[in-house]
């Protein structure tokens, strides 16, 4: 009973019980909920539940050897941010993160559009929670933003579907051409969450604005989503490699200026989805199985990376580079906990990200993409400058900052230790990981060559860093705001509105005046016809004067269109 | 013992990883996806250049993309 229940499913409707449970038992009970629904996941590979109402069939449970490790990842992210926020005694935060996890991973397992639909709103409608959860003005602006932009795409994702529906009589989740009217909405729908370049900037705005438990839930489910669902979709589809390809280029310019170390992570989320994003657009059996590794990877090291962001954060109470510095002496659990994070990220041998990336770059190769090989070869010395140390160095080295904060809480250390963990183990038995993937593998990323090319693009990369920062040539961090693609609605579209309305409500005041100006004579005009002149001799009603002045206005423009 | 000083004793290990690898190009085959990365120590120089470059964008880029703190709230 409970394994054909669609996973995912139980976590969304129970979250709705978490405010019925004291803060102890609420922990237990999210724990449970995430149990019984990782054991959906052992019904096997196939369609098991399909539920028709007004003639669509909503396949609700569908899956295969794409969604499995989706699926999986995902169940692991809701598990660690639960033990993560465990001090948080905030209900509400609790029932958006299950709900939200539990939408994500339901959504994994549509099967049609109509059911996707439906999970991809509901993933929006419970993260905003998330992002309201940094309880103040700015996340507050940021969530109504997001909102916006969410629903946005869930918009584009039902035109699509219906329009598919109109003409199949049918709108299952499959693949579908760029070059048809609901496949290119339905592109641009995926194209949202996963970020695209022009369409990141909710990405980098929301994001950091969230509380420190929720940045950690956001950076796991809505983007990842997004490539699966473009690798069911999209896989092989051209356009993909050059859009993932500018993804990872120029997030790693904007990650060197950013300060505030949780926005440049969000940057890394969006160079780490344009490695995923190319490897759909390749489409090859080792491009889709390098996508699904370095997502499942890249949940763990990345949500490792905004745990231990997110417990300075709690600790110091900012994340600003500009005011961090020297917390290794009172924070070295979570310093080292954000090193593996980092060497994860940047791909390091015998970490997580190596074993993912390699089967990237090498499906690149095989293909013969030489150029976007390259673009990718260079985004992974930015991931190492930007990831791989600029976010432990500020936070933990570089200068004193003063500043004499507390280990992170036992909860967080633990969450953090088990994903540094899983990022270490899963670089040293890639075997074992690699058989969780799509398809079969036949790939061996430690071979001394790899290696020594790896380890020396990195170590020479960082060494790049040492020399700019002692010879003092790496310019201080300073607080600022680093303008991305969200001034485009922020900023321009409000700067070219706003003269264009108030332009339009001077008009209108302006005409509102001369009409009564109009009014006003033509009635004191009437008046002393009327009144001092006594033409009908007689006193007039107020109602009766303008009944006359109308008629005469009627009977005035109607000569006047008579005549002209 | 002078230089280690000066530079740093981290800085000092990371210098010397950074050799024993540009050495270890002479004990095996290095090759890689395409022709140019066979180049005696290709990846070494592209990370290290790479790294100046995004640097020296990045530190570019500054003038262009980066406003006050309170841009958006103004």
């Amino acid at each position: 009973m409970i394994s054909s229940m669609p996973p995912g499913l139980i976590m969304f409707l129970g979250s709705f019980l978490i405010p019925l449970f004291p803060h102890f038992f609420r922990q237990i009970y999210m724990i449970l909920l995430i149990v019984i629904s990782a054991f959906s996941l052992t019904s096997g590979h196939g369609t098991h539940l399909i539920i028709n109402t007004m003639g669509i069939d909503f396949i609700i449970f569908h899956s295969d050897n794409l969604s499995f490790p989706f699926a999986v990842v995902f169940h692991i992210a809701a598990f660690l941010t639960i033990i993560y926020g465990i001090h948080n005694r905030d209900w509400r935060e609790n029932v958006a993160i299950t709900s939200y996890a539990g939408a994500a991973i339901a959504a994994l397992h549509a099967g049609d559009l109509f059911t996707l639909f439906v999970w991809w709103e509901a993933t929006a409608l419970t993260s905003v929670f998330l992002i309201l959860g940094g309880k103040s003005l700015r996340s507050y602006r940021s969530a109504i933003r997001y909102i916006i932009i969410q629903v946005g795409s869930g918009m584009l994702l039902l035109s699509g579907a219906i329009i598919l529906f109109h003409t199949n009589n049918e709108a299952l989740f499959q693949n579908f051409s760029i070059e048809t009217t609901p496949g290119l909405l339905i592109f641009l729908a995926f194209g949202i969450k996963a970020a695209f370049p022009f369409l990141n900037g909710w990405l980098q705005d929301s994001y950091p604005e969230a509380s420190e438990v929720g940045t950690v839930a956001l950076s796991a489910f809505t983007t990842k989503l997004a490539i699966y669902a473009l690798a069911r979709s999209f896989a092989g589809v051209e356009i993909l490699i050059l859009i993932g390809a500018l993804m990872t280029f120029f997030p790693i310019f904007f990650a060197v200026i950013e300060n505030d170390l949780r926005r440049v992570l969000t940057y890394s989320l969006n160079n780490q989805l344009g490695f995923m994003v190319v490897a759909v657009g390749i489409g090859s059996e080792l491009a889709i199985n390098g996508a699904v590794a370095h997502a499942f990877a890249h949940i763990l090291y990345k949500g490792l990376l905004f745990m231990s962001m997110g417990a300075v954060l709690y600790r110091v109470g900012t994340c600003k580079a500009s005011e961090l510095g020297g917390l290794f002496k009172h924070m070295p659990i979570t310093a080292i906990c954000s090193i593996v994070g980092a060497i994860s990220i940047s791909a390091f041998p015998l970490f997580s990200g190596f074993v993912a990336k390699s089967l990237i770059m090498s499906s690149l190769g095989y293909e013969g993409l030489t150029f976007i090989y390259f673009m990718l070869l260079f985004a992974s010395a930015g991931v190492l400058h930007h990831s791989g140390i600029k976010i432990p160095f500020f936070a933990f080295f570089a200068h004193e900052s003063g500043l004499k904060p507390k280990e992170a809480p036992l909860n967080m250390i633990i969450a953090m230790i088990i994903s540094a963990l899983l990022c270490i183990f899963i670089g040293i038995f890639p075997s074992l990981f690699y058989q969780i993937l799509p398809y079969e593998v036949n790939y061996q990323p430690y071979d001394f060559s790899h290696v020594l090319s790896q380890l020396q693009l990195l170590t020479f990369a960082a060494f790049a860093f040492i020399c700019l920062w002692h010879f003092k040539i790496y310019p201080p961090e300073l607080n600022s705001t680093v303008l991305n693609s969200d001034w485009f609605y922020r900023k321009m579209i409000p700067g070219v509105l706003k003269p264009v309305i108030f332009g339009i409500q001077n008009l209108n005041n302006n005409l509102t005046n001369f009409m009564l100006i109009i009014f006003n004579n033509f009635r004191k005009f009437t008046n002393n016809i009327m009144f001092n002149n006594k033409v009908f001799d007689r006193e007039t009603g107020f109602d009766t004067l303008i009944v006359v002045q109308l008629f005469g206005l009627i009977l005035f423009i109607l000569m006047f269109i008579h005549f002209v | 013992m002078g230089f280690i000083k000066n530079f740093g004793k981290a800085n000092s290990i990371v210098l010397f990883i950074c050799i024993i690898l540009l050495l270890l190009e002479f004990a095996g085959d290095r090759h890689g996806e395409t022709d140019l990365e066979e180049l005696l120590f290709f990846p070494a120089i592209f990370g290290f250049v790479s790294c100046i470059i995004i640097f020296k964008v990045g530190v570019a880029l500054r003038s262009i993309f980066m406003r006050d703190e309170d841009y958006y709230d103004k």
